[in-house]
């Protein structure tokens, strides 16, 4: 995990990719999606089967912190033609990109957001909230001085104002809260080991049965002075 | 930890710049130090007269020629210094700089900030200021310090980095019968900062709630680390100032945008078990709370009312804040039953239907208090209510009845009534260790929040002008109540 930090600080990138974010996150406690990172169609194709239709393709840069604005990422491609018409629409972009992400397809009506903040006064802060589209509307988080512990975790996830859907929701079964305590407890940890690191997203954590799972995740590095 | 005891606790005070000019700080100040009852020395230094307010003026704190536990400083800033290094010199540890134009001003004002803390620091001098309202300490009747307030000593301490808000607060509290033991202006916090004053009050045995009115820290983490300590032992009551989002516009990320600083501030003082209240008149009935009444051990809350309404409102109010109104039992309802007539409302909220009889009243809250199935009582209506009665005497003479009734005995006797109940109340929180809240019916502006009794006790009654306010109080303190409760400490 240090390793993939200090070589992006190396590189002087400004993020990590969403395919090295999420080896980080993963590292520290947080259940990402089941994702391959490949060079060609042909391994494009055996990632999807592995992972199983449908699958979604992304282009995977340390540059491209809005995938979606520049169109690259594909969502619910449910053949191996689906797949490889999806491959060639990224690549024929023309971007410098690490590979393309085949990435299992996460179903789920339940979205949150886990982030990493630095605050002027307090020094590495993280957030839980309410995910998906209306983020920035409703507004809904809540926040912790990191280190945090399990309780403060459990604590912070009961203080949005939504909490109720954390609970059974439309047939759904009420949200793993352990699992989303031990990823807030570790981005929290991220925040108090690694300087280097200035802000992290992950942004939608999507619930699919009971499980949050990272969909998409961006660590923002710390800029040296020039 | 710095050693702010002789500061605070100071047996001699010289009061550098000290004049008869009524309106100008040199007066100000040495005038209150002299008419608010200081019993230690004073010594007034100035080169302008011999005697000040009577008393023999020095020319320089040297001629004073006999310790002096703290000097308090009125004159130009450009002098500061000079005389900062002549206290120095004749051993002086702890001063107060009233004086303005420093960092608040201009570059040059910066400058004399600057090599003041740095001489202090290097000197190991405490300096509250500068640009501050100056500092009291009620327990010992030294008032340095711009108001001229006259109030009961108790055991809320503030520190307030505005010092009008400080100003505003003690006059509320002389209002209210609110007892303080100190009072810091921290002004500039060249020398002296927050954290440095939360410290001192942590380990003043004269202080039991701390309150504090904040702009700004300047490092959250160690203020972090004072507070969680301090509130180990002691409640902190704070009021943030200023809730705008610094750099949030910088931010790369959603959750950079996302994070208001005030909401960083709210909860990093949540994690340190720090009651932040939103208005300046919370920030004193809740700490005036602290020091008044027990802490509620839980959230089970029961309610005795003189009609339905009212106890419907605080129902709601509870609920809103997180906290329970659990049913009678039925030996409660058993107990009740024999005191009270047959038409009361047989539930929590314990409604009397209006029957504003003090023994109801007392029997009932008492029946409350006692049993184990609730941590809290808030009696509504009973307060102030036997003075509405006189009106309808009123009345009745204007339409020309004869009524023979001296107002003014009557007037006595029902102030008495009421005095008397609101000594059973504290005695019941003290029976008990429970605290009960009791709401006015009716609140006169000149009637203070804390009921003085004659007999002292370790608690006193609070009388609260709203439900909501009597709520509002309450969570608050269940929340620090939970708080302790996670520490193992309650």
């Amino acid at each position: 995990m240090k390793e993939i930090i200090m070589n992006a600080i190396q590189k002087k990138q400004k993020a990590l990719s969403e395919y090295d974010s999420k080896r980080v996150l993963s590292d520290v406690g947080v259940t990402i999606t089941k994702e391959i990172l490949v060079k060609t169609k042909d391994e494009a194709l055996k990632a999807a089967r592995e992972i199983g239709f449908p699958v979604a393709l992304k282009g995977c840069s340390a540059e491209l912190m809005h995938k979606t604005e520049y169109g690259m990422v594909k969502i619910n491609l449910h053949t191996d033609e689906e797949v490889e018409r999806a491959f060639d629409e990224l690549v024929s972009k023309g971007m410098e990109l690490d590979g393309i992400l085949v990435q299992e397809m996460v179903d789920g009506d339940r979205q949150f957001v886990i982030g990493l903040t630095r605050d002027a006064q307090f020094g590495p802060c993280v957030m839980f909230g309410l995910g998906g589209i209306f983020t920035e509307v409703l507004h809904d988080v809540s926040f912790r001085v990191a280190p945090i512990t399990m309780d403060d975790a459990l604590e912070m996830i009961e203080e949005i104002r939504a909490k109720e859907i954390l609970g059974p929701f439309r047939g759904s079964p009420a949200v793993n809260k352990e699992m989303l305590a031990k990823a807030l407890v570790g981005v929290g940890n991220l925040g108090v080991k690694y300087d280097e690191i200035a802000e992290i997203d992950i942004n939608p954590l999507i619930v699919c049965g009971n499980r949050p799972i990272a969909v998409d995740a961006l660590v923002v590095l710390k800029q040296l002075p020039k | 930890m710095k050693d702010l005891t002789k500061l605070f606790y100071p047996t001699s005070v010289a009061v550098i710049g000290a004049s008869e000019h009524i309106l100008k700080w040199g007066s100000i100040i040495i005038s209150n130090i002299m008419a608010g009852g200081f019993q230690g020395e004073v010594y007034p230094v100035t080169t302008s007269s011999e005697l000040v307010y009577g008393k023999k003026a020095y020319k320089t704190i040297a001629e004073i020629g006999k310790p002096v536990d703290l000097v308090v400083i009125t004159i130009p800033a450009h002098s500061v210094q000079s005389v900062i290094e002549q206290c120095a010199s004749v051993g002086i540890k702890n001063a107060v700089i009233v004086s303005s134009g420093f960092s608040e001003t201009n570059e040059e004002g910066k400058k004399l900030e600057r090599q003041l803390a740095e001489f202090a620091h290097a000197k190991g001098m405490n300096i509250v200021g500068p640009n501050t309202m100056g500092m009291a300490n009620f327990k010992i009747n030294l008032h340095a310090m711009f108001s001229h307030v006259r109030l009961f000593a108790g055991g809320i301490s503030l520190m307030a980095q505005s010092g009008n808000v400080g100003n505003q607060i003690m006059y509320w509290a002389e209002q209210q019968h609110i007892g303080l033991s100190k009072f810091v202006g921290s002004g500039n916090e060249a020398v002296l900062r927050c954290e440095d004053y939360l410290d001192y009050f942590y380990q003043d045995e004269d202080t039991s709630v701390i309150i504090m009115y904040v702009e700004g820290v300047d490092d959250g983490r160690s203020f972090m680390e004072a507070a969680r300590k301090t509130t180990a032992k002691k409640p902190v009551v704070l009021l943030k100032g200023g809730r705008t989002s610094i750099g949030s516009k910088a931010a790369m990320s959603h959750t950079g945008a996302l994070a208001g600083s005030i909401q960083i501030f709210r909860s990093a003082m949540a994690q340190c078990g720090v009651c932040m209240v939103d208005t300046q008149s919370e920030l004193l009935t809740l700490a005036a709370a602290f020091d008044s009444m027990p802490l509620p051990k839980g959230n089970r809350v029961g309610v005795v009312t003189l009609g339905g309404g009212w106890g419907v409102i605080t129902a709601d109010e509870c609920e809103e804040h997180g906290l329970l109104l659990p049913p009678l039992s039925r030996e409660l309802m058993a107990k009740l039953d024999e005191r009270l007539p047959h038409f009361w409302s047989k539930g929590n909220p314990v409604d009397l239907v209006g029957q504003p009889d003090p023994q109801l009243y007392k029997d009932s809250v008492e029946i409350m208090a006692s049993s184990d199935l609730y941590d809290a009582i808030i009696v509504l209506g009973i307060i102030n209510s036997f003075k509405s009665v006189l009106r309808l005497y009123e009345a009745a003479i204007r339409l020309g009845k004869e009524v023979k009734m001296d107002f003014v005995e009557m007037d006595k006797h029902l102030d008495g009534m009421q005095s008397a109940f609101l000594d059973n109340i504290a005695e019941l929180m003290e029976k008990y260790e429970k605290p009960i809240y009791p709401v006015a019916l009716i609140s006169p502006p000149d009637q203070p929040v804390i009921h003085r009794s004659e007999k002292k006790g370790k608690y006193s009654a609070m009388i609260f002008k709203t439900p909501e306010e009597a709520v509002k109080c309450l969570a608050k303190q269940f929340r620090y109540a939970a708080y302790l409760k996670k520490l193992g400490r309650l």
